[in-house]
């Protein structure tokens, strides 16, 4: 039995086609993947991702405890500040991918993916340990709007005018139509936007506002293309259980620095198997699975994601190459259909996108 | 979801069109299947001279999210294919019928009868859709 999101009748109603995904029936598109791509980069678009979960850390240990269980400097960041982190077990391996967001030096927010729910729960709960907090899963009791493009802040401001100057990648407690929202500057897209959690109710009438001032509503498709066009990291493609964030280019995200944290020991100078290389195609799309080849069609890795780049109207995929192999002069080809397509591999992400 | 089902073409339940001429069977996917499908980006057919079977794969279209595999609805030989179309892929959302795929030379002719009318693929794509 697939779960529903509070807003799942809406999307039916604007008839979108709906598709099973972590076991939630999600939109996954409304009217078509491009014209839902282009909103977001040129103008502002809505997505329904209520099924992701919330986890709250609260108390005098809240800090200390999520600083603890995730590679990331939680401890160190400024209050207020919205910190992206893998969450790995003590071998390194990744358990998820989370924003942690520092509310209050007592309250700490955790969204999680939807499919890690229960075992991310599980996992952190099982490690509060002598930590003195309160942690909670309170995916039940929240729905979740992404606002996204360059339009989002002053669609978001005719909505909520008390709405204070925000950094990219912080967060706010307020209040929207006199109920209870965190808004936080964070997003998928690569595009400027807004994460909206609030009770059921206050974010079906901003959806129902969003909606009446011109919005475009956004389904998952859209949202994975906009995420691999400014190539970030999707759990069960570029992270599983058998990676390490060093295996998939997050070194940045693990902080020897910090005392302590779970996986410390084992990722401190870990000798990464694979890298994770972004590849443009010239023609042909590269599909998730496909293997990856040298010159001489030796198997040198897989793609890990891949579509068509609506931006470049090219093939695009993130793959993850087995780490000796990733030299300077090396030559990629991707597998599509028995053939051998060449493609290029770049530094930067495919498309820029144009958060502040 | 209306759907345009033309009552002079015949029809496959994996959603390709065919319109008979004498010999010759011009295949292309059908309104259901790019509505379906979605942004079509991508298409590739065989070449001209290459053999293809009934029921047998004999290309792909995929749409920003998908892969699907087409299948001919004939068996023959490709005499023609839509260049035009593999460079240009949306115009198969345009329009699915004017924008052909292949033309193939129909090699058993009594294949033809196991193709769909329009009234019967019309009644297909209702109890799948």
């Amino acid at each position: 039995m697939t779960q529903r999101t509070s807003l799942y009748q809406k999307h039916v109603d604007l008839k979108a086609k709906i598709v099973d995904f972590a076991g939630w029936d999600m939109p996954v598109q409304y009217t078509s993947v491009k014209d839902e791509v282009f909103a977001v980069r040129q103008k502002v678009g809505v997505f329904d991702v209520s099924h992701m979960g919330e986890f709250f850390a609260e108390g005098p240990d809240a800090i200390a405890f999520i600083d603890h269980l995730v590679t990331n400097n939680i401890q160190e960041a400024p209050m207020g500040k919205a910190i992206y982190s893998p969450l790995c077990r003590e071998n390194g391996t990744v358990i998820d991918d989370l924003i942690v967001y520092k509310l209050a030096p007592q309250r700490i927010l955790i969204c999680v993916n939807a499919s890690n729910i229960d075992k991310d729960f599980t996992w952190m709960k099982a490690h509060v340990g002598n930590f003195n907090v309160k942690f909670t899963n309170q995916s039940n009791d929240y729905s979740l709007l992404a606002l996204q493009g360059p339009l989002t802040e002053a669609t978001l401001r005719t909505f909520i005018p008390q709405l204070p100057a925000m950094e990219y990648y912080s967060v706010w407690e307020g209040e929207c139509f006199g109920k209870h929202i965190i808004l936080a500057r964070t997003g998928y897209t690569g595009e400027d936007g807004f994460e909206i959690f609030g009770g059921h109710e206050t974010v079906a009438q901003l959806w129902d506002s969003f909606m009446k001032a011109g919005v475009t509503p956004c389904g998952l498709a859209s949202r994975d293309v906009l995420r691999l066009e400014v190539c970030y990291p999707l759990y069960g493609h570029e992270l599983n259980d058998e990676v390490t964030p060093l295996d998939a280019a997050l070194g940045w995200t693990v902080k020897q620095g910090k005392p302590a944290f779970i996986g410390k020991e084992a990722l401190n100078g870990y000798k990464p198997r694979f890298k994770l290389v972004k590849l443009l195609v010239e023609k042909g799309i590269p599909r998730e699975g496909y293997a990856v080849c040298d010159a001489e069609d030796n198997v040198i890795g897989s793609v890990t994601s891949g579509t068509m780049s609506v931006v470049l109207n090219q093939g695009v995929a993130l793959a993850r190459i087995e780490a000796d192999k990733v030299t300077a002069g090396q030559k990629y080809f991707i597998d599509i259909r028995q053939k051998k397509y060449a493609a290029t591999p770049t530094s930067k992400a495919f498309v820029q996108g144009g958060h502040k | 979801m209306s759907t345009q089902i033309p009552k002079n073409l015949k029809y496959t339940k994996e959603h390709e069109w065919v319109l008979i001429e004498g010999d010759t069977a011009t295949i292309g996917i059908t309104d259901f299947a790019q509505s379906a499908l979605g942004d079509i980006v991508f298409a590739e057919v065989p070449d001209v001279g290459t053999s293809v079977s009934a029921g047998a794969t004999f290309g792909v279209v995929e749409s920003i999210k998908s892969v699907s595999d087409l299948y001919a609805p004939l068996t023959g030989e490709v005499i023609a294919k839509n260049t035009d179309v593999e460079g240009s892929p949306e115009k198969i959302n345009a329009g699915a019928y004017e924008a052909w795929l292949i033309k193939v030379k129909v090699k058993n002719p009594g294949e033809i009868a196991q193709l769909l009318t329009a009234e019967a693929y019309d009644q297909f794509c209702q109890t799948s859709a």
